[in-house]
């Protein structure tokens, strides 16, 4: 059992470091970058976020070119990515931070201890749903194990108790990160956005909103408009899709 | 150059959390809590277009290292380094640092020039120079030059020839040479670069020279530059001639890109380089009708030469020529007190890389932190000047103790030999001291001094490849397809069944054995067969008793082959009311006639087995629609 498992291990560290990519060409952007030839830095950052749509660094690299080019819109976008998969990477927390600092918007919501923040984003929303995953798949196993071996199922009480309430938590942490400022989220890239009342021309405009503004993607059926909210104005409306990218 | 450490400086670090506290400080960047200031002058006020003047920048802290001043951007001069001067002391624990930068600057325009401020950072705290200002002024004629190489312009200006030049086109008027001493040289062996930028026409302004950059070098400036005359292809120019030291620094192939000189051609009428008024007319002129021409030399190639073979173990790679003294600032000492020892290099060489010499083990002694002071001396356009290291000894035990001697080793390139010079032994007589020793930290003795923000920004782009583990795994499972996850469901189902099954069979174990008996029953039939089939009807009877036997025992529930027939067909009647007569006379029949041939001496012969076989066989499948009618 134990090298089955160290198998499985094995296989997933060859999957990630197959995943890497050649170091001499991430350094041949970040020196361009370093350059100031920020636009040949972002299409090379571009690339590798085309080929592994795991990595946050690329993604963080790409948020990073896009600020140097004064796109503070697609910047946010892109750091937001990168802070979806690795929430706990102090460069993208403080670019992202920064970056909408700079936009004028909250990263921390106001009155919200910095801790508990970091808490709430500790896991990204993929490593809780493989937690949530890999504890169903245990929970279910020992639950049949416990069925078929009645001498064992004193000693499998305590475990199939430990990770039900972890399958649990998973899915309760999911739950309220559904509503977080980053679930469903989408960035305005371009100033001046017009928040109109219907999904057409015809409708009025409600508001203007200025570039890089975070907003809460509600309906995305439409092929030409998001339907959108604003939590904090409260108020929703819909915006040209070329208008505003999802995070 | 003053080091001294004064013994009531030290304490002996034996408590556990000063050793902590002295390792946290260890970790602390020197720079965040060294506190510093930065003062620049001019040896002179005034200074003649020609002519260049010294700007000294002198930085003070207290911490063994200061930072070196950022020079701005001045259009007005052009500046070379000329050397640096650094004087370091250790008084009551404290270290008081000094370095005089000096600059060489030659003004480009007539007229009140300034040298903004220049700053200082230690990436906390900042500190500016007020702005300095220098008056340029107009040449003296020659006969009042102050600077020699004035001469021999003042005599080639007499020369006829000087005015055709001026009218030559600029493309053959203005050019520049490089060139180098040597065109191969060990690591670290100064090889001098020459630059030179002809010209045969009179220029509105000092050019503005943007110095060649390096591959595989390191460089020094060599001021101050010369200017001179010379005649090529009969055509008289005037030169501005600028020496950088060079020094490899691995082997391979090292080159020297081109510089670069922009220079503005008046575009009026000529006026004569040669002519001993030539700065006063020259100047006279409107600069703002030039026109701006840039010029760059050829580029150059060295090769950097693997060090000889057979380096000494003290080699650390210092190249070049030098002597080596060591002197502990006292003899006599008392335990838990503190001795400078100071290692002192002196001589020609790239110094600034030069790295203290290796201390031999001393198990008397407590060896801390070095400093080193430099300074650098560009006498006949040779680096050199002096190195000293200090290091703080504490003798641990009181007796006769020794320093033992220490070696200097470096290359000679002149000769291409290895040259080790050493100093020592040193024999102390150190005392028992009193109580405890003495603390030796060279951190800066004061508060932290406050950070002070001054701008913020996003953090720098990361040069991590692999997205972390974690990650990719998580995102190899999630994107898993959902309906996988209804495998475990179906497993754990099945396994409820036949957990159920399990239970159903432990508390009904009667039920099972009368649901198995038929399927039972025909197994043995078919091992039967088999046998009779290869000859063996005496096992093939022993087969169907057996099997006859078990049968109605998992049919009736009690052990028949403990009981007479009589007594096993009255149950088998009491639990199956409804069975025909037909069915238990079959059974009486066929339970005899197995037990005459499975005791018979002589066993079953193939017909008889045959015979029982299809008995049985029929008498089976009567058995088994006759018990079913019961209930």
């Amino acid at each position: 059992m134990k090298i089955k498992l160290l198998g499985v291990l094995f296989l997933t560290l060859s999957a990630a470091a197959a995943g890497a990519y050649d170091r001499s060409v991430l350094a041949e952007y970040n020196d361009l970058y370093k350059n100031g030839n920020y636009q040949a830095a972002l299409d090379g950052y571009m690339e590798i976020a085309a080929k592994e749509s795991y990595n946050p660094y690329a993604f963080y690299n790409a948020g990073n070119a896009y600020f140097r080019m004064n796109k503070p819109g697609l910047a946010i976008l892109y750091y937001g990515k990168a802070f979806r998969l690795d929430p706990r990477d102090p460069d993208i927390r403080t670019n992202l931070e920064f970056a909408m600092k700079h936009t004028g918007q909250t990263f921390v919501p106001e009155g919200m201890p910095k801790a508990l923040h970091y808490l709430y984003y500790f896991f990204s929303d993929r490593e809780l749903k493989a937690v949530a995953t890999v504890f169903w798949w245990l929970a279910c196993l020992l639950l049949s194990i416990y069925a078929l071996k009645e001498t064992l199922r004193e000693k499998l009480r305590g475990v199939i108790l430990g990770a039900g309430l972890i399958l649990a938590g998973a899915f309760l942490w999911s739950s309220a990160r559904s509503s977080s400022l980053f679930s469903d989220a989408a960035v305005i890239t371009e100033s001046s956005t017009q928040l109109l009342s219907g999904p057409g021309e015809t409708f009025k405009t409600y508001a203007t909103l200025p570039e890089a503004r975070l907003v809460k993607v509600l309906d995305d059926t439409d092929d030409v408009y998001y339907e959108i909210g604003i939590p904090r104005e409260g108020i929703k409306g819909w915006v040209k899709k070329t208008s505003a990218e999802k995070i | 150059m003053n080091i001294s450490i004064p013994n009531n400086f030290f304490r002996i670090i034996r408590r556990p959390a000063v050793f902590i506290a002295l390792c946290l400080c260890a970790f602390v960047p020197q720079s965040l809590h060294a506190s510093f200031s930065i003062s620049a002058e001019t040896d002179k006020q005034s200074v003649e277009i020609n002519d260049s003047l010294y700007l000294t920048i002198t930085v003070s802290g207290d911490s063994s290292s200061v930072p070196e001043p950022a020079l701005p951007q001045m259009n007005n001069f052009n500046i070379y380094s000329s050397g640096r001067i650094q004087n370091i002391s250790i008084i009551n624990g404290k270290i008081a640092t000094s370095v005089a930068f000096t600059y060489i600057l030659t003004p480009r325009f007539i007229g009140k020039q300034k040298i903004p401020p220049i700053s200082v950072s230690n990436g906390g705290e900042k500190h500016v120079t007020p702005e300095i200002e220098v008056s340029v002024v107009k040449a003296a004629a020659p006969a009042q030059a102050s600077q020699p190489q004035n001469a021999p312009r003042a005599q080639a200006a007499r020369q006829p020839s000087a005015r055709a030049q001026a009218a030559r086109q600029p493309e053959e008027t203005l050019f520049m040479t490089a060139e180098t001493d040597k065109k191969t040289a060990y690591p670290n062996e100064q090889v001098n670069l020459t630059i030179r930028f002809y010209t045969a026409v009179p220029l509105t302004s000092n050019p503005q020279y943007v110095p060649p950059t390096f591959k595989n070098l390191i460089s020094e400036d060599l001021p101050p530059v010369k200017n001179g005359e010379t005649v090529i292809k009969g055509v008289r120019y005037t030169y501005s001639e600028i020496k950088t030291a060079l020094f490899g620094i691995e082997e391979g192939q090292a080159s020297i890109n081109p510089a670069s000189v922009f220079a503005q051609i008046h575009q009026g009428g000529a006026v004569d380089p040669f002519d001993p008024n030539f700065f006063q007319q020259f100047f006279a002129m409107n600069s703002g009708q030039g026109e701006t021409r840039q010029v760059t030399s050829n580029s150059a190639a060295l090769k950097i030469l693997p060090l000889p073979e057979g380096a000494p173990a003290a080699f650390n790679g210092a190249v070049g020529n030098f002597t080596f003294s060591t002197e502990p600032d006292r003899r006599e000492i008392k335990t838990g007190e503190a001795l400078n020892l100071s290692l002192t290099i002196t001589g020609k060489g790239n110094l600034k890389t030069l790295i203290a010499p290796k201390l031999p083990d001393m198990p008397d002694f407590k060896v801390y932190d070095t400093v080193s002071s430099l300074n650098i001396s560009k006498d006949n356009d040779v680096i050199g000047g002096k190195k000293i290291f200090t290091t703080v000894l504490i003798p641990k035990t009181e007796g006769r103790r020794t320093i033992p001697r220490i070696t200097f080793a470096f290359l000679d390139p002149a000769t291409k030999t290895y040259k080790e010079l050493s100093a020592g032994p040193f024999e102390l007589t150190v005392e028992k001291g009193d109580g405890e020793g003495q603390n030796v930290s060279f951190a800066h003795g004061g508060q932290a001094a406050p950070i002070t923000p001054i701008s913020s920004d996003i953090r720098y782009v990361s040069d991590r490849t692999a997205a972390p583990l974690t990650g990719t795994a998580a995102g190899r499972i999630s994107a898993m397809p959902l309906w996988l996850n209804l495998f475990p469901v179906g497993a754990l189902l099945l396994s409820l069944w036949l957990a159920r099954i399990n239970d159903f069979r432990l508390k009904n174990p009667l039920l099972f054995r009368f649901r198995k008996a038929h399927g039972e029953a025909r197994a043995d039939l078919a091992g039967a067969a088999d046998r009779l089939k290869n000859g063996r009807p005496k096992e093939t009877a022993s087969i169907l008793y057996d099997s006859l036997l078990a049968y109605l025992y998992d049919k009736s529930g009690h052990k028949v082959s403990g009981l007479t027939m009589r007594r096993t067909l009255a149950l088998l009647k009491e639990k199956f009311p409804d069975a025909g007569e037909d069915a238990l006379n079959g059974i009486k029949d066929l339970w005899g006639k197995l037990e005459a041939l499975h005791f018979s001496p002589g066993g079953a012969t193939q017909e008889e087995a045959r015979d029982m076989l299809e008995t049985y066989t029929a008498l089976l499948s009567l058995l088994e629609k006759e018990f079913k009618k019961r209930g």
